[in-house]
């Protein structure tokens, strides 16, 4: 229905990336630690 | 239908009026201006040869083993209840009140040893007991009343049971265990308070002691939250795990298959229960340590850069061993399920990454060496377990654990259940790139716990967190929607091995040595003082003991209260067993 399980993989391996990627981020800023577009302090 | 009305009425007037009451003795103004008392060594009074310290240390300790035990039980009784009216299920509704049996036979050994609590603290240290008096005054005698009412509602709660059973007469029960429990939190909160308070007084002269502010002031203390929500999910899981070892016993004791089916299943529920409460308390530790930090430095390196670090080893070691038992008993429950054996496979995969998350949280990262160790090593570190030492490798195995421990979980729930939904397969891949994912993100930041500063260190802990919870609630919202029409297959509740249940024992074991164990560290963390940097302890054992006095005193400790639970749960079993008849025995 999907279509074959391990594109949904590697599609889901990118979106839950970008997910982590986005909390990673909000979280140290909203702690008062800029990060850069690598996370690393800026 | 009368009483029962009357006991609604009764229960809402009381949940209405008892915050009132606290707001009045927090709004008492405060007119006390005397200082804190300072006691010599001779106002210390003396029994003998006995240790004062260490009858009120074991009658603290002993109180709140039973304290948590017995709030816990009715917060995941009325749960239980509830389940039973939401499923239409009596099951949960027998195991509910089974659950509160166990509790009424330990409520009186609680009250009993609250008394000699009070008592040794009253004859041992007065003047401090003088001094609690004047910070909390109204707040104490609310206190006492609580309890009363705690004690009436704990009562009709049990005793209506089979009377509030069914319809609208069930609701009414319901709401008298929610006055229960509001009641029984309240109580532990208070005590909280008190206790927060000699870590870090408030609402009183910071040099001189007097006490300046209202009592609401000095129940808010800077540790009185952290220690809430800790104690809140410590007790949750320490009451699922001492049920849990009651339902080992009584499984081990039955011979009946139906009757051992009944205890493996309320042994798979407590464990349940207990994980559930344990998965979140890292990060409630968590907090509270930093609250440590954050209101004294000096006291948060005492605990973990001091004599008292290297007993967070052994903190380490109770974990992990909470952490093994509560797996291999899910991996042994696979062998309910037909479908149990397909996920077996991965049990030695989740097993290599427990054990290596055990490893790593218990390397010490400051060894204690001769100078010869030292010259050999080249340093006081050694070159890859220092590394492992310290926060960022830490962190990354209790996340790890924690995953690996709801993925234990995640299996047995999935080989009784087969999805019926034409995109399983898909959805099976979007959960296993989430674990993947969120995997490697947790390892990441560990990683960049080492190449970045230290404050962005300690930041990076968070985002760990959210990741293990992430993973957890994705995984778990994902199931809902696969699963949904799913066709069951039977669990087969009791086939399980003799072994399995002595995990069951070994949790309330672990759990009630862990208790002791960081009960004792946050005391210590006073030093030698009564009431922090307020009111100094000046009885001849103001110091702290050695730790090898401290394990000796903590371990009798836990003896005394397991032999006590093993009393409890031989009162429990006696309470069911009937005397043969003259006709039966024939």
């Amino acid at each position: 229905m999907l279509g074959n399980k391990w594109v949904v993989f590697v599609v889901a391996l990118i979106v839950w990336a970008a997910v982590f990627y986005f909390i990673d981020k909000s979280i140290m800023e909203f702690q008062g630690l800029p990060v850069g577009a690598d996370l690393m302090p800026v | 239908m009368r009483h029962t009305h009357l006991l609604a009425l009764i229960a809402v007037l009381i949940a209405a009026i008892a915050p009132d009451l606290l707001l009045a003795a927090t709004e008492e103004a405060a007119a006390v201006l005397e200082g804190a008392p300072k006691p010599s060594r001779l106002d210390y009074p003396m029994i003998g040869n006995v240790s004062a310290r260490t009858v009120v240390w074991s009658a603290a300790q002993m109180h709140l083993f039973l304290a948590a035990f017995v709030l816990a039980v009715p917060l995941f009784a009325i749960a239980t209840e509830f389940m039973s009216v939401v499923t239409g299920d009596d099951r949960f509704d027998n195991m509910a009140r089974e659950f509160m049996k166990i509790t009424m036979a330990a409520y009186s050994l609680t009250a009993l040893v609250g008394g000699g609590l009070l008592l040794s603290l009253m004859v041992f240290y007065p003047d401090l007991m003088g001094y609690m008096v004047k910070v909390f005054r109204g707040q104490m005698l609310i206190y006492a009343m609580l309890f009363g009412l705690e004690s009436i509602t704990l009562y009709v709660y049990f005793y209506s049971w089979d009377a509030l059973r069914r319809g609208n007469r069930k609701y009414y029960h319901m709401s008298i265990g929610l006055l229960l429990n509001t009641v029984g939190l309240t109580l532990m909160f208070i005590a909280n308070a008190w206790t927060s308070f000699m870590m870090s007084p408030a609402g009183v002269d910071a040099v001189s002691g007097a006490v300046t502010g209202t009592v609401w002031e000095a129940t808010r203390n800077p540790l009185w939250n952290p220690l809430n929500l800790h104690r809140f999910l410590a007790n949750i899981a320490y009451g699922g795990a001492i049920v849990g070892g009651y339902a080992a016993y009584m499984f081990l004791a039955e011979k009946d298959p139906e009757t051992k089916a009944h205890y493996d299943w309320m042994g798979y529920t407590s464990n349940f229960i207990a994980i559930l409460g344990f998965l979140p308390l890292p990060f409630a530790g968590y907090w509270l340590m930093a609250e440590i930090y954050a209101y004294s430095q000096q006291m948060g390196i005492t605990a973990m850069g001091g004599i008292l670090a290297w007993l967070f080893i052994i903190q380490a070691v109770l974990i992990g061993t909470i952490m093994l038992a509560a797996n291999y008993y899910l991996w042994s429950g696979l062998m309910r399920t037909d479908r149990g054996a397909q996920y077996a496979k991965y049990v030695k995969y989740i097993a290599v990454v427990i054990v290596g998350g055990f490893l790593v949280w218990l390397t010490p990262h400051t060894l204690i060496l001769s100078a010869s160790e030292i010259q050999n090593l080249g340093g006081t570190h050694h070159k890859i377990l220092g590394p492992l030492g310290i926060m960022p490798a830490k962190n990354v195995a209790v996340n790890l654990m924690l995953v690996m421990t709801f993925l234990s979980f995640q299996m047995f729930y999935r080989s009784s259940r087969i999805p019926t939904v034409s995109w399983a397969k898909q959805g099976n891949m979007l959960v296993v790139a989430l674990y993947v994912v969120g995997i490697v993100n947790i390892v990441g930041a560990g990683i960049y716990g080492y190449i970045t500063p230290t404050v962005y260190k300690v930041g990076a802990s968070v985002p760990q967190v959210v990741s293990t919870l992430t993973i957890i609630i994705g995984a778990v919202v994902i199931d809902v929607f696969i699963l949904r029409g799913a066709k069951a297959e039977k669990v087969h509740w009791g086939r399980m091995t003799e072994r399995s249940q002595y995990a069951l024992f070994v949790l309330p074991v672990a759990f009630t040595w862990l208790m002791g164990l960081m009960g004792y560290i946050r005391s210590s963390l006073r030093t030698n003082w009564h009431v922090y940097t307020v009111m100094k302890d000046n009885s001849p054992e103001n110091y702290i003991p050695t730790l090898g006095d401290a394990g000796n005193t903590i371990t009798a400790i836990t003896l005394g209260f397991m032999a006590i639970m093993v009393f409890v749960f031989w009162l429990s079993r006696l309470g069911q067993t009937k005397q043969e008849t003259v006709e039966d025995a024939a």
